[in-house]
């Protein structure tokens, strides 16, 4: 199977739901194709994409991130310290600081793990766990503010046609794309992810590889906290508590493997999607806010039952040769094998 | 040559259980830690308030441990105790005939939801992270439904003396179910068919597989059993409560998890106990109780967990370096 199949493999099945539900709902309520209820979801998915994105090259390297909402706490706080008047330099200053604090909180992380050699689910638990004290010392309760001009830039619209959020969040995923499927170092993370022993004996730096990953995990975590903290226009320590286990199921239902090496980025909006849709067409209706949780507990699981691995071989031996013709030829020629 | 043989069992046994010594160790030392701190820690009443606070850890990460042997996790420990909680409150509502079949049938619910996300993680090979966490979901939002965001109810005089009552008034009741419990985990872990099968599983499940054990269906189970712990947790702690509470499950998914942890039980499976994990609980417990008696506030107390946590990380995987290095 090459490159293309298997990532229209990987993404169809979650694009395909979307459409589902997103029809089904324009049908049930037309509010829901009105151009101001999608801004509004534009805005709301930018931080669970950041979160996702950061999660996404983390698990192709083969590890996980847990600090990933002590990190979006800490950049969400540092912004909203920060002195607020309209002045360029705040707004460098804005630009900069929370950035720098992301990736060295990103390095730490990588430099404990891969010189360590522990755990990194155990590893960014504690690193979270700290940083989150650390947050709660420089803003035990919500509160701080940020400049006007720079809340107005991040959230409003560019050109006055295009929404600020999708087209920050468009662009990182194909600065992400490129760096994943056209740059030596995605090659790198890919090939790490895929199996390490052999990552580092055709000479592929593993250790340099696995700090940069996290470290850029810090630094998607800085940009989802900032995003926060321009939408809200304020900080909350604790706003990042939630991003830790969305952003792994973001990832997953974007077809990346929890175990490393298959996946990428294409995936990750329709998996941020998935989360708000569905509270946003429950919301129309007027459904109570309780079948939510239920309705997006049941969607998880049907997304997750598309995108599993073991769920797409069951399919191939129902349906055969109709959707999977190689899968079919891989088996007779004796292959049982899973071969992708 | 008796005493020689003897020497040699001794230092097997001390090497093979090195991180449950210095567990234990760990537990002596923070105890006496505390008591230079302020007098009165190691009082007998305190130590039992800190042993009754910690038999809700234990109870909860029984299941966790479990799970993670596995070389899986279960991350809706936290809605399971939440449900847990608010359905026995709703089901009792201050009867004591009410009692028994009450924590079954919550039981019964949490071996339903546990043994739903082991199918799919075991038969549709979903990864447990996620899976647990959709069925998280799916039971908060069952639980606020069928509460309506109000949980009521009263527990009943029985589970209230079960939660904070104590046996001929020295050891309270809660400690004492708690080591049953434990002893029940460890037997079925190190002295089961069942327990060998969970180990194998968790250091190689393939090789498992080939080796004839259903490995899909002792997943399942594993999952169940977690379920069960966490529910029976829950239960047991609206006994301590009194009300019922919709938030008093959350804190537990990482806690039970950092308990396991620092209870030496390997993330990968296949490795540790619930030995370890006992010692874990006390230990996050105590450290918490410390911290308190300092005067520290929440921020320190976070970075405290997290800075133990990383350092017996680093103590433990040092360890199996060693072990490399000789061998």
């Amino acid at each position: 199977m090459n490159e293309k199949q298997q990532n229209i493999r990987l993404y169809i099945p979650i694009y395909l739901i979307i459409v589902c539900i997103y029809i089904i709902a324009g049908v049930i309520q037309p509010i829901f194709f009105t151009w101001n209820n999608n801004v509004n979801l534009f805005t709301r998915i930018t931080p669970l994409i950041f979160a996702g994105l950061a999660q996404t090259f983390v698990m192709l390297a083969g590890g996980i991130d847990l600090s990933i909402g002590a990190i979006i706490g800490i950049t969400n706080v540092i912004a909203a310290s920060l002195p607020c008047p309209d002045t360029p330099i705040n707004i460098i200053l804005w630009l900069f600081v929370p950035l720098s604090a992301g990736l060295a909180i990103g390095l730490i992380n990588g430099l404990i793990i891969s010189k360590g050699g522990f755990p990194p689910l155990i590893v960014t638990l504690a690193t979270g766990a700290i940083w989150l004290g650390v947050t709660l010392c420089i803003m035990p309760i919500p509160g701080g503010i940020i400049s006007l001009s720079v809340s107005r830039a991040v959230t409003g619209k560019l050109f006055k046609v295009i929404p600020s959020p999708l087209f920050i969040f468009l662009t990182t995923i194909i600065i992400c794309h490129f760096i994943l499927r056209r740059t030596k170092f995605g090659r790198s993370i890919y090939a790490l992810g895929g199996d390490e022993t052999i990552a580092y004996e055709s000479g592929i730096p593993c250790n340099k590889v696995k700090i940069w990953v996290y470290g850029i995990s810090g630094l998607l975590g800085a940009c989802s906290g900032m995003f926060l903290s321009a939408w809200m226009f304020s900080a909350d320590p604790l706003i990042g508590q939630p991003y830790i286990l969305n952003s792994i199921a973001v990832a997953v239902i974007s077809g990346t493997s929890l175990s490393g090496g298959r996946g990428g980025v294409i995936g990750i909006i329709g998996g941020a999607y998935i989360f708000y849709l569905l509270n946003n067409i429950l919301n129309l209706l007027g459904i109570s806010s309780f079948y939510q949780f239920v309705a997006k507990g049941l969607i998880l699981i049907l997304a997750l039952i598309f995108t599993s691995s073991g769920v797409n071989l069951e399919l191939k031996e129902w349906f055969g040769g109709y959707f999977y013709k190689k899968g079919r030829l891989l088996k007779k020629a004796g292959n049982d094998e899973q071969k992708d | 040559m008796n005493r020689k043989i003897s020497n040699i069992k001794i230092n097997n046994l001390i090497s093979q259980n090195k991180v449950i010594f210095l567990l234990y160790g760990l537990v002596i030392i923070l105890f006496i830690f505390g008591n230079t701190i302020s007098k009165g820690f190691l009082n007998y009443n305190h130590v039992c308030a800190i042993l009754r606070t910690a038999s809700f850890l234990g109870i909860v990460s029984m299941g966790q441990t479990i799970a993670i042997l596995t070389g899986g996790i279960d991350l809706s420990v936290g809605p399971m105790i939440t449900m847990g909680n608010v359905f026995v409150c709703m089901f009792i509502n201050g009867q004591n005939s009410n009692t028994l079949w009450a924590i079954l049938f919550v039981i019964f619910l949490g071996v339903l939801f546990g043994s739903f996300s082991g199918l799919g993680v075991a038969y549709l090979k979903i990864s447990p992270l996620v899976m647990t966490l959709a069925v998280g979901s799916l039971i908060t939002g069952i639980t606020l439904i069928f509460s309506k965001g109000a949980p009521k109810g009263l527990a009943s005089p029985i589970l209230r003396y079960i939660g904070v009552g104590s046996l001929f008034d020295l050891l309270p009741v809660i400690i004492f179910i708690w080591l049953i419990l434990s002893v029940l985990c460890i037997l079925l872990l190190n002295f089961s068919v069942f327990g060998r099968k969970i180990y194998y599983i968790g250091a190689n499940e393939k090789a498992a597989f080939f080796s004839g054990i259903k490995t899909n269906f002792t997943k399942t189970m594993a999952y169940s059993i977690s379920g069960a712990t966490a529910v029976l947790g829950g239960a047991l702690m609206a006994g301590y409560t009194q009300t019922a509470f919709l938030g008093i499950g959350d804190e537990y998914i990482l806690w039970s998890i950092a308990a396991v942890v620092i209870g030496g039980t390997a993330l990968t499976g296949g490795k540790g106990g619930y030995v370890g994990t006992i010692a874990g609980a006390i230990i996050f417990v105590l450290l918490e109780s410390i911290l308190t008696v300092m005067n520290m506030p929440e921020a320190v107390r976070k970075m405290a967990n997290g800075a133990i946590i990383l350092i017996l990380i680093s103590i433990y995987y040092n360890q199996e370096k060693a072990k490399v290095k000789i061998y």
